[in-house]
């Protein structure tokens, strides 16, 4: 199993524990719903890791492994990386005039979404290529 | 995974490629020095509070006025310095320190800078350029303080959205964090190998994760009752303004975590380098930082003991037990020194002032857990003292220990140690002469956030130390901005590995090259620079 998915258990254990801890003494709803949502995060993280290879039986990963040799994946890919990107400026400012109209007049609002949706298109179609 | 296998970049240059790189490094260094420029901004409005404050009677400003002061300041230092600061270091050094080429997700790590940046303008614009009024109802905007009725005007709702765009991009930035630290580490670079800045950032991330979201529906819950006539926090309509309370606190504790875990790393880092010794106790500190990152899910409520609402033993028990993995810290920090060759460059000065002040913050958060205690001095110039002194005397004398003990590795440029020595001496001396005199003044009486306050009654002497004190720091803040100048115009050049350091980042050149390595040394321990630079010797 690899380490992070036993660290997402113990998170997991601690939220749902705690959180049970406090119903029992507070009996106060607001933290204790609190508490068991941060139980459900890793929990939902760590199910999805053992669906998609982090397993007991998985084999053991070159930076899980204390003696690895820097060249054990050497040659792996790792994909690219975009030297530079506006997307994420366009979709702040979508964001930006989104947010803007709700406080100066809703009219602001769908060409602020519109900004921000073609920013994730773009952003979508750069991370294809 | 390799970073032989990284794949290419091309080179770029200019401001444009600046403000659209992926590349970690210059987000990291975008991160801090937009954050270090807030920090300017936020003491410029702590130095007009202190100029008010110097005197009793009132000169220079109306108190909604004020209450826009202390407002903006507070929100600029914690959420726009202080924490993207820990962000900015993160970006840069994670990748280093794992032996990544990038971090996980280079386009999300941009988007998280530029919601980070335009969601702190908008808190600056939300408390001087609102029509209608300004954000005047403090860092925490309770409810129904900050409903409509009592805060008017559009700079609340400024304030509110702006705010949610800085959480929305803490968010992103622990997810990429966690991810990266978790999948891409070189081959050897077991999570127990990890240098300590790095684990401590996964921990922040993590409680990150936890706690904004919350926070963020607090504010959205609030933006509806401001703008839409929603009720979730009027008690006339059924709703519960302890509810809001508890949703901040959520964020608002575990944030105190976020902030200064990272500089807890920072100083981990540095203290074992200068005293030529591994960290004493490594899988113990790793594991109180655990602890404390833990725990400090279960203490949101202790900001709430006067309420009555919330059970005060529960929260009181849950604070006390956070001093214990602290103590282990300062066990690990100290045994890390003892019998070691220290040297005193300003990073370690830094780090030991970090230590000194931190330690006066943290005692006196010990009393205040005490719902007894906390009582009497919540409210008080008292809490505001015990705060800064975790916050300003431990994160910001953190944050200069980072930036003179990374800064070679940016720039492959020096900063002068001299005048690094004379910035130590004025944050230390300033530091402690502004807010040691605000215990004195809360334990008789003062309360926090008043324009004005009685004369003879106790207050004055250490109102005036304290605005002597921020001179102090200000004079030692115009001397490190010198000491960059100077440091640009006339550099000595740094070489690769300036203070024989421990970590990953000290095996490659500095600056860094786009990818980051053009060859990873094996890592066998902890300190595979050290290994690498001591190959063969005892060590």
């Amino acid at each position: 199993m690899k380490p992070f998915v036993r660290y997402l258990w113990v998170l997991t254990a601690f939220g749902l524990g705690v959180g049970t801890l406090y119903w029992f003494i507070a009996h106060e709803v607001t933290g204790a719903v609190l508490l068991w949502a941060f139980g459900l995060m890793p929990l939902i993280v760590g199910l999805w890791a053992l669906r998609h290879g982090a397993s007991r039986n998985a084999p053991v990963a070159p930076e899980d492994d204390p003696n690895a040799d820097p060249s054990t994946d050497a040659g792996t890919s790792v994909g690219s990386f975009p030297a530079v990107t506006v997307w994420p400026i366009f979709f702040v400012l979508g964001l930006l005039l989104a947010g803007a109209g709700l406080i100066y007049g809703l009219i602001l609002v769908p060409p602020g979404l519109a900004l921000a949706a073609f920013a994730i298109h773009g952003l979508m179609r750069e991370s294809r290529q | 995974m390799s970073t032989a296998a990284a794949a290419a970049r091309r080179e770029h240059s200019g401001v444009v490629s600046w403000l659209t790189s992926t590349d970690h490094k210059k987000i990291g260094v975008l991160y801090c020095v937009t954050a270090f420029a807030f920090f300017l901004v936020g003491g410029t409005l702590a130095g007009m509070m202190r100029l008010e404050l110097a005197d009793p009677g009132r000169a220079f400003f109306e108190p909604g006025t004020y209450n826009g002061l202390f407002t903006i300041h507070g929100t600029v230092m914690i959420f726009l310095f202080v924490a993207p600061f820990g962000s900015g270091l993160a970006n840069y050094l994670i990748p280093l320190q794992i032996g990544a080429p990038d971090m996980a997700f280079p386009r999300l790590n941009l988007m998280s800078y530029w919601l980070f940046t335009s969601g702190g303008c908008l808190i600056l614009l939300s408390g001087v350029a609102s029509a209608g009024g300004g954000a005047q109802m403090g860092w925490y905007a309770y409810p129904p303080l900050s409903a409509g009725r009592m805060s008017p005007g559009v700079g609340p709702d400024i304030w509110i959205l702006g705010l949610g765009l800085v959480a929305v991009a803490a968010v992103m930035t622990a997810v990429n964090i966690v991810t990266t630290v978790f999948l891409y580490r070189a081959p050897g670079m077991t999570m127990w190998r990890l240098p300590i800045f790095t684990w401590n950032m996964v921990i922040v991330s993590i409680l990150g994760l936890v706690a904004f979201p919350p926070a963020l529906a607090g504010f959205a819950l609030l933006f509806l009752e401001r703008r839409m006539g929603g009720l979730a926090f009027a008690p006339a309509a059924g709703g519960d303004p302890v509810i809001f309370q508890h949703l901040f606190w959520f964020l608002g504790h575990p944030e105190v975590y976020i902030l200064i875990l990272p500089f807890f790393g920072v100083i981990t880092e540095i203290i074992p380098v200068f005293s030529r010794k591994p960290l004493f106790g490594y899988t113990g500190f790793v594991l109180a930082t655990l602890a404390i990152g833990a725990l400090s899910t279960g203490v949101w409520a202790h900001h709430m003991f006067t309420t009555g609402a919330v059970d005060n033993p529960f929260f009181a028990a849950m604070t006390l037990l956070i001093a214990v993995p602290t103590g282990v810290k300062f066990f690990n920090w100290t045994g890390s020194m003892w019998g070691g060759k220290i040297v005193f460059p300003t990073a370690m000065l830094f780090s030991i002032g970090f230590l000194l002040n931190f330690l006066i913050g943290g005692v006196t958060g010990v009393m205040l857990a005490a719902p007894a205690i906390d009582f009497h001095a919540a409210d008080s110039y008292f809490l505001v003292a015990h705060f800064h002194y975790t916050m300003m005397g431990g994160a910001v004398f953190g944050i200069f220990a980072a930036i003179y003990f990374w800064y070679p590795k940016m720039t492959g440029r020096m900063l002068r140690e001299r005048m690094g020595k004379a910035v130590f001496a004025l944050m230390f001396i300033g530091f402690n002469v502004t807010f040691w005199p605000q215990f004195e003044a809360g334990l008789r009486g003062m309360p926090r956030r008043v324009v004005d306050y009685p004369a003879n009654a106790g207050y004055e002497t250490p109102n005036l130390l304290s605005s002597l004190g921020y001179v102090v720091m200000a004079v030692g803040v115009l001397f490190f901005l010198a000491d960059l100048w100077v440091s640009k115009r006339k550099p000595v050049e740094a070489g690769d590995d300036p203070w024989d350091g421990y970590s990953l980042e000290w095996a490659t050149t500095s600056p860094p090259p786009e990818h980051n390595f053009d060859a990873i040394p094996p890592i066998r321990s902890e300190r595979p620079a050290f290994d690498l630079h001591h190959e063969g010797a005892d060590g």
